[in-house]
C-alpha cells in the first residue's frame, strides 16, 4: 500500500515556509525506502478525503477565509477524520480546524470544528522563537511563531508542549498546540519538521508504524543549535 | 534656527561622524535637521521637482539608474545608498540646494508621509511581496497604505505602476494620472487572493495575467519591455540594455528610462546612460577573499532570491549562500523553504553565515550537494584560486560590500 500525503492549498496556507514540512516528511520516508505520493490540492481541486496524512500551513485572514471555504466543501474535512486521516497544521491551519477564528474587519469566521479550541484577536502579534518541553516523549520543540490569533481551549484536551520560551497558543496560557488520536497542531513554523526531526518521524510513525532510524546530522545539529540558542 | 544654518551644522555633524568611523554620517545629518525643523523636508523640496520610488525589490537599484539618466541634463540629487527613512530623505535634499530635480527612495511605510511632505511629480511603484515578515507587515497592509495615500495623488503626479503586480494594481487602480507598464513578470508569490475582495484571483495559464469575479484584473500597459525592447505610446521603441546583470535589472532600466522620459530626458539618450552603470551600492561589486574573487550579490526575501539565484546561474560554477537572521535580515528562517534552490544544481555550493544549519537541512532535502563553512574565508580556502558569486543576505551583504573593490 502506498501511503499518500496531501498538500492542502499552498498558495493560500504556506506563508511561512510551511510546504517545507511536507517536502521533508516525503524526504524522510524516501530516505528509508517508504513508497509514497505527494498530492497537492490547489484552490480550484476537490480535496481527495481518503488520502493518509493531510498539511495546513499558515496564511494570512483573507486566504484563512478562502481557504475554509474550500475546506468546509461538501464536509471534506469532517470525511477525512472519519475516514482515519491524520492532520498536520501549523498556524492558521491550527486555527481553522476550530471553532472559530479572527478575520479582517473584526468579523469572526466559523471554523471547521474538528478541534475543540477557539480562537480570538489579540494585540501585540505573538513574534520570535518558540520552546516548549513536548508532552509526547521527544524531548524539546523549537519553531518560530508569528500570529496575531490566542487559541484556547474548549475542552480538556493535549497539548504538543509545554511552553519554556516564547507565547505558544497563548499569552494567558504556558502551552503551544494541540495532540489528539489525528491531529498534531501547533503554533511552530520554521518550519517545524526541519527543526524538530524527532516530531517528523513521530507524526509519521502513527501512519506508518515504526520507522527505522535515519542518519541525517545535519538535521540533530539543527534542532540541537536551535535549543541551544534560546537555553 | 534658520534652515540654512541648521544644514551646515547638522552636515559637520555628519562629517564628524564618518570621519571618526560611527557611519556614513547621513542619518546624523538628517536626524539633527528633522529634529531642529520638522518642515525641513517640505521646504527644501518646495523650488525641486521630486521623484519618490518605492517596492519591496529593486528600490536601491532603480532610484540609481534614474539618478544617472537625469545627471545627464543637470545637478540631481538623491539617497542612492538605500538611507530610505525619513532622515535619509531630509539628508539627501539638503545637499546642493541649486539641483532642481530630487531623486528619493523611499521605503514603503514612508510612502504616505513623503508623498505629503514631497509634493512629487512622478512616483514610481516597483513590486510588493513578502519581506521580513517578523518585523514588518503583511503585504496587503502595505497596499492599503499605499492605496489610501495614492488616491490624495493630484493630476501633476504621475504614477509609474507595475501591472503585473496585482497589489501594486490595486494601489494605484484610483489615481488619476497612471502609466501602467509591465515587464511581462510570471505569476505573484503573494497574490493567491483578489487584494479587492479577498476572493481566489483567477491567473492565466502562462500567470501573465489575473483577474477576479468582482472586476478587480490587469490593466493594459501603456509601456511594455519584451525581448530586451522597450515600446511605449505613438510607437516610442528602444533598445533597453543593463550593465547590472539579471531580469529584475533590466527591468529596472526600462523603468527607469520611462522615468526619465516623464522628466523631459529623450528615450535613447536616457536608455544610454543607464546601460553605463555596471553596480549599484556594492551589488555585483568585486572583492577578494584569500585567493578567491568573488562577485557580491545581494538578496533579501523570497522574490529577491528567486532572481538573484537565476542571474546567478548565468554566472561562475562556484557559488556561497551566506544567510543571518538579525534585526534587518528578518529574525525568522523559515522562508527558505520558499525558495527554489534548483538553479544551484551541478555548481559547488558552499552555505554559509550565521544560519547555515537551516540553509543547509533546506539544501539536503532540495537534493542541492553542498558543504558548511563556518565563514566565507574558509569558504574561500575550499574555493581556491577561482571567480565564485557570493550571494548574500541583507547584514552579510552590508559588511562584506565595504570590502568591494571601486571599479
Ligand atoms: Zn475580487
Amino acid at each position: 500500500m502506498t501511503l499518500t500525503l496531501v498538500h492542502l492549498l499552498p498558495e493560500l496556507l504556506g506563508t511561512y515556509g510551511d510546504r517545507g514540512n511536507v517536502e521533508i516528511a516525503s524526504w524522510r520516508l524516501k530516505q528509508r525506502g517508504i513508497a509514497h505520493e505527494v498530492i497537492t490540492v490547489h484552490a480550484g481541486d476537490r480535496v481527495p478525503v481518503s488520502a493518509d496524512l493531510y498539511f495546513l500551513g499558515g496564511g494570512e485572514d483573507d486566504a484563512q477565509v478562502a481557504a475554509r471555504e474550500i475546506l468546509e466543501r461538501d464536509g471534506a474535512m469532517r470525511k477525512v477524520i472519519n475516514n482515519g486521516g491524520h492532520i498536520f497544521a501549523v498556524c492558521a491551519g491550527f486555527q481553522l480546524l476550530g471553532a472559530s477564528f479572527p478575520a479582517s474587519g473584526d468579523r469572526t469566521i466559523i471554523g471547521l470544528g474538528i478541534l475543540p479550541v477557539d480562537t480570538f484577536a489579540a494585540t501585540p502579534r505573538s513574534v520570535g522563537e518558540l520552546l516548549s518541553e513536548s508532552t509526547i516523549g521527544i524531548g524539546m520543540l523549537t519553531g518560530f511563531e508569528n500570529h496575531a490569533g490566542q487559541t484556547g481551549y474548549l475542552d480538556e484536551i493535549q497539548p504538543l508542549g509545554n511552553v519554556i520560551s516564547g507565547v505558544g497558543n497563548a499569552q494567558a496560557s504556558t502551552v503551544d498546540g494541540v495532540v489528539t488520536d489525528q491531529v498534531v497542531a501547533t503554533y511552530m513554523h520554521g518550519p517545524a519538521f526541519s527543526r524538530n526531526p524527532d516530531l517528523a518521524d513521530w507524526v509519521l510513525a502513527r501512519k506508518v508504524g515504526e520507522l527505522k532510524p535515519l542518519a541525517a546530522p545535519i538535521f540533530t545539529q539543527l534542532h540541537q543549535e536551535r535549543v541551544a540558542n534560546i537555553k | 534656527m534658520k534652515l540654512r544654518l541648521v544644514i551646515v551644522v547638522a552636515n559637520a555633524a555628519g562629517w564628524l561622524s564618518r570621519i571618526t568611523k560611527k557611519g556614513s554620517g547621513v542619518m546624523v545629518t538628517g536626524r539633527i535637521i528633522l529634529k531642529l525643523v520638522p518642515s525641513a523636508v517640505q521646504t527644501l523640496s518646495k523650488s525641486r521637482k521630486v521623484i519618490l520610488i518605492s517596492g519591496t525589490n529593486g528600490k536601491t537599484t532603480t532610484t540609481s539608474l534614474i539618478y544617472h539618466a537625469l545627471s545627464s541634463q543637470g545637478p540631481v540629487v538623491s539617497n542612492f545608498t538605500g538611507a530610505n527613512l525619513f532622515a535619509g530623505i531630509a539628508a539627501a535634499l539638503s545637499k546642493n540646494q541649486a539641483a532642481p530635480v530630487a531623486v528619493l527612495e523611499v521605503d514603503e511605510m514612508v510612502i504616505p508621509w513623503a508623498m505629503k511632505q514631497t509634493n512629487p511629480r512622478l512616483i514610481v511603484l516597483l513590486n510588493l511581496g513578502r519581506d521580513q515578515l517578523d518585523r514588518l507587515s503583511e503585504v496587503r497592509v502595505v497596499a492599503q497604505k499605499w492605496k489610501v495615500a495614492l488616491a490624495t495623488a493630484q493630476a501633476h503626479c504621475a504614477v509609474l505602476a507595475d501591472s503585473d503586480d496585482p497589489f501594486v494594481t490595486w494601489a494605484a487602480q484610483d489615481c488619476v494620472n497612471v502609466i501602467w507598464f509591465t515587464s511581462g513578470a510570471v505569476g505573484h508569490i503573494d497574490a493567491s487572493t483578489c487584494p479587492e475582495c479577498g476572493k481566489v484571483l483567477e491567473w492565466n495559464t502562462h500567470l501573465t495575467s489575473y483577474s477576479c469575479t468582482c472586476g478587480f484584473k490587469k490593466p493594459n500597459p501603456e509601456w511594455i519591455l519584451r525581448d530586451g525592447e522597450l515600446t511605449g505610446p505613438n510607437n516610442q521603441k528602444v533598445g533597453v540594455q543593463s550593465g547590472i546583470p539579471g531580469a529584475a535589472a533590466l527591468g529596472n532600466a526600462a523603468r527607469a528610462i520611462v522615468a526619465a522620459k516623464a522628466f523631459g530626458v529623450p528615450i535613447d539618450k536616457a536608455a544610454s546612460e543607464i546601460a553605463k552603470v555596471l553596480s549599484v551600492d556594492g551589488r555585483f561589486g568585486s572583492l577578494k577573499i584569500g585567493r578567491t574573487n568573488f562577485r557580491l550579490l545581494l538578496s533579501k526575501n523570497p522574490a529577491s532570491w528567486r532572481e538573484t539565484l537565476a542571474t546567478s546561474a548565468q554566472g561562475p560554477k562556484a557559488v556561497a549562500l551566506v544567510v543571518n537572521a538579525n534585526t534587518q535580515d528578518g529574525k525568522d528562517t523559515s522562508w527558505l523553504w520558499d525558495v527554489d534552490f534548483s538553479p544551484l544544481a551541478n555548481r559547488t555550493v558552499i552555505a554559509t553565515g550565521e544560519r547555515r544549519l537551516d540553509l543547509s537541512a533546506r539544501l539536503t532535502v532540495a537534493g542541492i550537494k553542498h558543504e558548511v563553512c563556518a565563514d566565507e574565508g574558509a569558504a574561500a580556502k575550499v574555493f581556491g584560486a577561482v571567480d565564485a558569486d557570493i550571494i548574500a543576505s541583507y547584514t552579510a551583504f552590508h559588511r562584506l560590500s565595504k570590502q568591494v573593490k571601486p571599479s
